[in-house]
């Protein structure tokens, strides 16, 4: 298996959590045999190279992360720009956001359940997983720790049954957490949270609180 | 205040600022924004609005004066044109990059996880769109959204559906 896997984030490839995700994703798909190419769309400069990737090949992928409930807007315009194929091209998704449960993903799950028909092709499942937020903060042994479980996806996919499969199902996770949970990482949230975020915020050089009201409303 | 934001092709726009003149009361206070030919980028998702200038976007192009209508307004309206069944890549970049409204702090509703919002006030959206839109699609879309900032939905319509979008507007 041949795939095209394109990077639908419109972050700069060097800081992008999606990259990293499928980094640990290929891995798996090379142990499996397979073989990829891989694009990314934040460089507006490689859309005539990614498309034509696209037209030439039938096995893609395209790796996104959430954006207000459904596709970047910079994902929406590369997409207006591809022609339509026919059922022959498979097109999966790997789609991915920073708030962990799965009913966060579902919207935008829906949204890209039915982008192939508008584009001609076969639907090949969305892999859906969150609480990746934190990955680009991360140092590099760190981030290897908490993406390598996309690899055995990709060992998945390199099996030829996209993501239908009851593992890729199951790899997203709880769809709401149970409300102990979400008591003490509520908890969580107000106090250690906010003190890890201002230090992340301050590491980049934020003097101000993280929930300073700039404009008069 | 009531805010439109016209992203169409066509400038449906204004139509629908005529409609609601005609209708009258509250015709004072909305604000028609027609979009064409204003350079909005797209979202970088760099984070800079939520860990190193907290409320502010790091790309200064047209869109600022827009995000701080939208954080006074009490409605806004996408006016939008579809593709793939939702609203297009110039309605969502405008949707995309609200994030300065948003804190980088979490809490719990309703059972899901959500952004703290960076000020009180929050603005309800609604959508009126052109062409062949994925009506059901773009009700959930819009509800969605609209949770993600502590708000609600005004509701889903499509263009010939302009005289119904201007009653949710009174």
């Amino acid at each position: 298996m041949h795939v095209v896997i394109i990077n639908g984030s419109p972050r700069v490839r060097k800081y992008s959590n999606t990259e990293k995700i499928i980094a640990a994703f290929a891995k798996g798909l090379s142990e499996k045999g397979g073989t990829f190419e891989t694009y990314t769309i934040s460089d507006r400069n490689t859309w005539d190279i990614i498309r034509d990737a696209y037209i030439k090949n039938d096995e893609i992928l395209i790796a996104l992360p959430l954006y207000v409930e459904c596709v970047p807007g910079l994902l929406l315009e590369f997409l207006e720009t591809l022609p339509r194929k026919d059922e022959y091209t498979r097109l999966s998704f790997l789609l991915q956001s920073g708030f962990a449960e799965g009913c966060q993903l579902r919207c935008g799950e829906e949204f890209l359940a039915k982008l192939p028909g508008y584009l001609g092709v076969r639907y090949g499942g969305c892999l859906v997983k969150g609480d990746n937020f934190g990955i680009r903060i991360l140092g590099e042994e760190k981030q290897a720790q908490v993406t390598k479980p996309y690899q055995a996806m990709g060992e998945l996919f390199a099996e030829g049954d996209g993501f239908f499969r009851e593992e890729a199902k199951k790899f997203t996770g709880p769809e709401y957490f149970p409300l102990p949970v979400r008591l003490i990482v509520g908890l969580i949230f107000k106090t250690l949270g906010k003190k890890m975020f201002q230090k992340a915020a301050a590491s980049w050089g934020c003097s101000v609180p993280l929930d300073e009201k700039v404009w008069e409303v | 205040m009531l805010l439109m934001l016209d992203t169409t092709k066509v400038h449906i726009g204004k139509a629908i600022a005529e409609e609601l003149l005609r209708s009258g009361e509250n015709a004072d206070g909305f604000e028609l924004i027609d979009t064409t030919g204003m350079h909005i980028s797209h979202c970088v998702g760099c984070n800079y609005c939520w860990l190193k200038t907290p409320g502010v976007c790091a790309i200064q192009d047209d869109y600022e004066p827009i995000l701080r209508k939208m954080s006074k307004a009490d409605q806004v309206w996408l006016i939008s044109d579809t593709r793939f069944g939702f609203v297009s890549w110039q309605t969502k970049n405008i949707v995309d990059r609200i994030m300065p409204l948003v804190t980088m702090y979490l809490k719990f509703k309703d059972g899901q996880m959500r952004h703290v919002m960076r000020y009180d006030h929050q603005p309800d959206i609604g959508i009126i769109y052109t062409g062949d839109g994925d009506q059901a699609y773009l009700e959930r879309w819009c509800q969605r959204t609209a949770l993600n900032i502590g708000s609600r939905s005004l509701g889903v319509f499509c263009d010939s559906q302009r005289k119904e979008a201007v009653s949710c507007m009174l």
